[in-house]
């Protein structure tokens, strides 16, 4: 098992900076239609967006796997100081494996394995790194889930989450300490990897051939870093009893997310799919980290709203092998003034996807593409650390992001 | 299979196309900052220690690196301004500042803290720079350390001939252009499209780091500052019109410029750190044997009284007394009357008036017979006038200045040259001073919580390189609002304090 964690863990996540740290790309067949998927019950997609849907599915075992690259930029100004920064953030490859399997009639089994958190940040020698030089945010939930049919009509799920994860951060000490060979004095949070577990449920409802409606809820999960490992590096001789390497602990919550669907069909090559996100953004209301010496815990204010997030998306089958897909979403950002910090610079976004789907007997294969554009913002957030008193450190953000992806799916009838 | 494997070409393809950077809406581009009315391409800045970045008790390479005028240069640069040139300071190899003359050490190095003994103290490193090590300006930083106003126009302060008689400075004779030309010959050749002139603490400071003991040259009428011993304060006519004269010089060729005043000294750490009071009494047979020991001196002033030799209330001011708790310390006082006749030296306990300065904390407490440590200098030995600023000094030091930054005030309003108060930011510097981005600092150095914020260094009276950044920004506050520029601030809480070592 931990041999399998640890293979898992070298993907790289990759962070989009729209919601929070949610990285919604669950699924290449529904990221090309915005990633609106929780009322479309036609691949084992469905066992990540309502896993209810998967007693609407076609085969005995339905099987996909996707992975996307994520190439994101953010860029930071602040003419006050002549700041113009940008970030080198490597490639984010977030995947995803879901299988499903009809045990009965009236009963799906299904697994989802995905990255649903995650954010991927580097900075370079810039004028915030007393807040973050990098930071790499790595979470994956294990997912099995049950469906019951109860009719043609309507089916509902329940699921266990297994949750794991870490976060590798790195943060210079303050503005000017440096160790006695001029470089930052800095800090490598690496907080190990955690688990916790969560649930969801979820309901299916198809009451015609061209119309279908669903609900997805996923509880929060909270991993709790107990043994997390501080290491200072370029530490100051006359410091280094002080600034000592030492365990920490510290809590990641990763909010609940409410997700309602409908989808239909206008005419019979096209489907149109609406889905709703409601993310509980609040559960993040700081980000404390407790030492186990000596040193003061270091405690940033987040205070996140919870979000909504509306996407449309729809699918024309052009011939029987293939399909073109299309789709909006705008995605809000979860922090609110005064507390926008460049280690989740998260703005509001919109977002535009693409997708083409190639159909074969037992296989089919699917391409999507999604272009994120954020709203330049201009905000700031306090930062604790020296002397009695918080200073600020803001600017004006931009984003955007170019993620192609591909998905494989495999079914049997 | 080959046309899926076309599809994801194309899509790559697509991808790098449409993955270019985002931009702003307003990015910061060349006409971000500008110059405004003034013209940057050869900033000249004119002063003293203040300007020649000199902290910690000397000038030391990385100091100068970080001087006010270099801070701005650099943001300068971002409109229109050109090259900014310090004087030579490679062969301070060790970049610990002060100075030698052959084997002889002329200048201390840098103050440090020893976090092995707590305070300040020198570095344990030989200084490498040599004052005839001479690299012949002129320069656009014109600093001189230790100059008053009157050495600006001085010839002959450059010449290495004049040190054994204290007529030159050793750092201008290494920057000089020629021996025999003053300071603002050389600024002047420098031909200044800009400049700040910041001049003049040095004709006050002396006399009050020195607790008062040169004379104030404006109760002597002297206007020949010839005459004049280092610690006295400069007469404010002779201030005026070399002030007139540094001017005249500097805006000749229609430069524009910032004049800034000078600080009241009696607000810099020097005088504010050590209290008065600071003997503490927990046992009240120490109270018991203190106040027997006195018990002459007091009998004595009332005998004085009572031959009208002093009013009642100068005895009742001189009456030295203990009790548990905070004890003042004994001093001497010049400005008491004379009772050596009845054999009563001129002595009291110092008020809450009366200023401590910085050095006086390697003395007070200290017995300096080790066969008598009942005789402790601040308790029972009077510590003598260096160590005080007097209640009567501080007035002498505040009306200098204040005459002083009138003759500033003056000649900017007829000169139409803005004045950047660094009066007023010191002040704020030492009781506490706000950015705009929030962050906190203080003069407060002692107290020892609070390394994060410190703007004073080790010396008690020139900024960090901090608060140099912090000056700066107060520069180029006054440059944007006179001349409708547009300059960039720096972060003082980016730059340098002092060494703190874990031994020396």
């Amino acid at each position: 098992m931990r041999k399998l964690l640890i293979a898992l863990l070298l993907f790289s996540f990759g962070s989009i900076y729209a919601g929070g740290y949610r990285v919604a790309l669950q699924g290449q067949r529904m990221l090309g239609m915005a990633h609106a998927g929780i009322s479309v019950f036609n691949n084992a997609e469905t066992t990540f967006f309502n896993p209810a849907g998967m007693a609407f599915l076609e085969g005995k075992l339905n099987v996909s796997f996707g992975v996307s690259g994520i190439m994101s930029h953010v860029k930071f100004q602040n003419p006050e100081y002549n700041w113009m920064h940008e970030t080198d953030n490597p490639l984010g490859t977030p995947f995803y494996l879901y299988a499903t399997y009809k045990a009965t009639d009236n009963i799906n089994v299904g697994l989802a394995v995905y990255t649903p958190f995650g954010s991927s940040t580097v900075w370079h020698k810039w004028a915030g790194s007393d807040i973050v030089n990098d930071i790499s945010m790595k979470v994956f939930y294990i997912q099995p889930s049950l469906a019951y049919k109860f009719s043609d009509m309507f089916s509902v799920s329940a699921s266990l989450i297994m949750a794991y994860g870490g976060v590798l951060y790195n943060k210079d000490v303050n503005r000017y300490l440096t160790g006695d060979n001029g470089e930052k004095t800095n800090v490598q949070l690496d907080s190990g990897i955690s688990g916790a577990t969560g649930y969801a449920i979820s309901l299916a409802f198809k009451p015609a051939d061209n119309l279908s409606f669903g609900l997805n809820y996923r509880s929060s999960v909270t991993l709790d870093a107990q043994n997390g490992t501080a290491t200072f590096n370029n530490v100051p001789a006359f410091l280094s009893n002080d600034l000592k390497n030492t365990n920490f602990s510290a809590e990641l919550p990763m909010p609940a997310e409410l997700g309602l669907g409908m989808s239909f069909k206008p005419m019979d090559k096209l489907l149109v799919a609406i889905d709703y996100n409601y993310t509980y953004w609040s559960i993040y209301k700081e980000l404390r980290i407790e030492f186990d010496n000596d040193l003061p815990p270091s405690v940033a204010d987040k205070k996140y709203k919870n979000t909504n997030t509306f996407r449309f998306g729809a699918e024309y089958q052009l011939n029987d092998k293939m399909f073109v897909r299309a789709g909006y979403y705008y995605d809000q950002s979860p922090v609110p003034e005064g507390h926008f910090s460049p280690e989740t610079p998260s703005l509001d976004t919109n977002n535009f996807t693409f997708g083409f789907g190639y159909q074969m007997d037992k296989w089919s294969f699917d391409f999507s593409l999604l272009y994120l554009k954020g709203k330049e913002r201009t905000d700031y957030t306090f930062v604790t650390g020296e002397g009695p008193v918080a200073h600020k450190f803001g600017g004006t953000y931009v984003n955007n992001a170019i993620i192609p992806g591909i998905g494989i799916s495999y079914s049997i009838k | 299979m080959k046309k899926i494997l076309n599809i994801l070409v194309g899509l790559l393809f697509v991808s790098s196309f449409i993955a270019c950077q985002p931009e702003f809406s307003n990015p910061i581009n060349d006409q971000t900052y500008t110059s405004g009315e003034a013209d940057f391409s050869n900033y000249v800045a004119v002063g003293n220690s203040l300007t020649a970045g000199y902290t910690n008790g000397t000038l030391y390479k990385s100091a100068q690196e970080n001087s006010f005028p270099s801070i701005l240069a650099t943001q300068m640069k971002l409109a229109g301004g050109g090259d900014f040139t310090q004087p030579y300071l490679e062969d301070d190899t060790n970049d610990v500042g002060g100075m030698v003359f052959g084997s002889n050490v002329i200048l201390e190095p840098k103050l440090i803290i020893n976090a092995s003994q707590g305070g300040p103290e020198r570095i344990n490193k030989t200084p490498t720079m040599d004052v005839t090590n001479i690299h012949a300006g002129p320069y656009n930083n014109m600093g001189v350390p230790g100059a008053k106003i009157f050495h600006l126009v001085a010839s002959g302060y450059g010449n290495v001939a004049n040190l054994a008689t204290q007529q030159a400075n050793p750092y201008f004779v290494r920057m000089a252009s020629a021996p025999d030309n003053s300071i603002i010959e050389d600024v002047v050749a420098k031909n200044p499209t800009f400049f700040t002139l910041w001049i003049g603490n040095n004709d006050v400071l002396w006399y009050a780091t020195s607790g008062g003991t040169g004379v104030d040259q404006n109760d002597t009428g002297n206007l020949d500052p010839s005459t004049y011993g280092p610690d006295d304060i400069t007469n404010v006519n002779v201030f005026g019109a070399v002030y007139q004269q540094l001017v005249d010089a500097l805006t000749a060729n229609g430069a524009k410029g910032v004049v800034a005043t000078i600080p009241d000294v009696a607000s810099v750490p020097y005088f504010t750190t050590v209290p008065y009071n600071p003997i503490p009494l927990s046992d009240q047979s120490q109270v018991d044997a203190l106040n027997a020991a006195y018990t002459q001196y007091n009998g004595g002033l009332q005998l004085a009284v009572q031959n009208n030799l002093i009013t009642q209330d100068e005895a009742d001011a001189r009456t030295i007394s203990f009790d548990l708790g905070a004890n003042a310390l004994v001093i001497e006082d010049e400005y008491l009357t004379d009772l050596s006749a009845l054999g009563l030296p001129s002595i009291r306990q110092a008020t809450a008036d009366d200023l401590v300065v910085l050095p006086a904390m390697s003395v007070i407490g200290v017995a300096p017979d080790p066969n008598n440590p009942q005789m402790v200098y601040g308790v029972t030995i009077p510590l003598e006038d260096k160590w005080i600023l007097s209640k009567d000094e501080i007035v002498t030091v505040r009306t200098a200045t204040a005459g002083f930054n009138q003759v500033i005030q003056a000649v900017a309003a007829s000169k139409n040259l803005p004045v950047a108060d660094m009066a007023a930011l010191m002040e704020e510097m030492k009781n506490g001073l706000v950015e705009e981005d929030g962050s906190f600092y203080t003069a407060n150095y002692f107290d020892g919580s609070n390394l994060d914020n410190l703007v004073f260094g080790l010396d008690g009276v020139h900024p960090t390189p901090r608060g140099y950044a912090i000056i700066a920004n107060k520069f180029i506050d006054v440059i944007e609002e006179a001349y409708g520029a547009k300059l960039p601030k720096v972060v003082p809480a980016n730059y340098p304090t002092f060494d703190i070592l874990p031994s020396n």
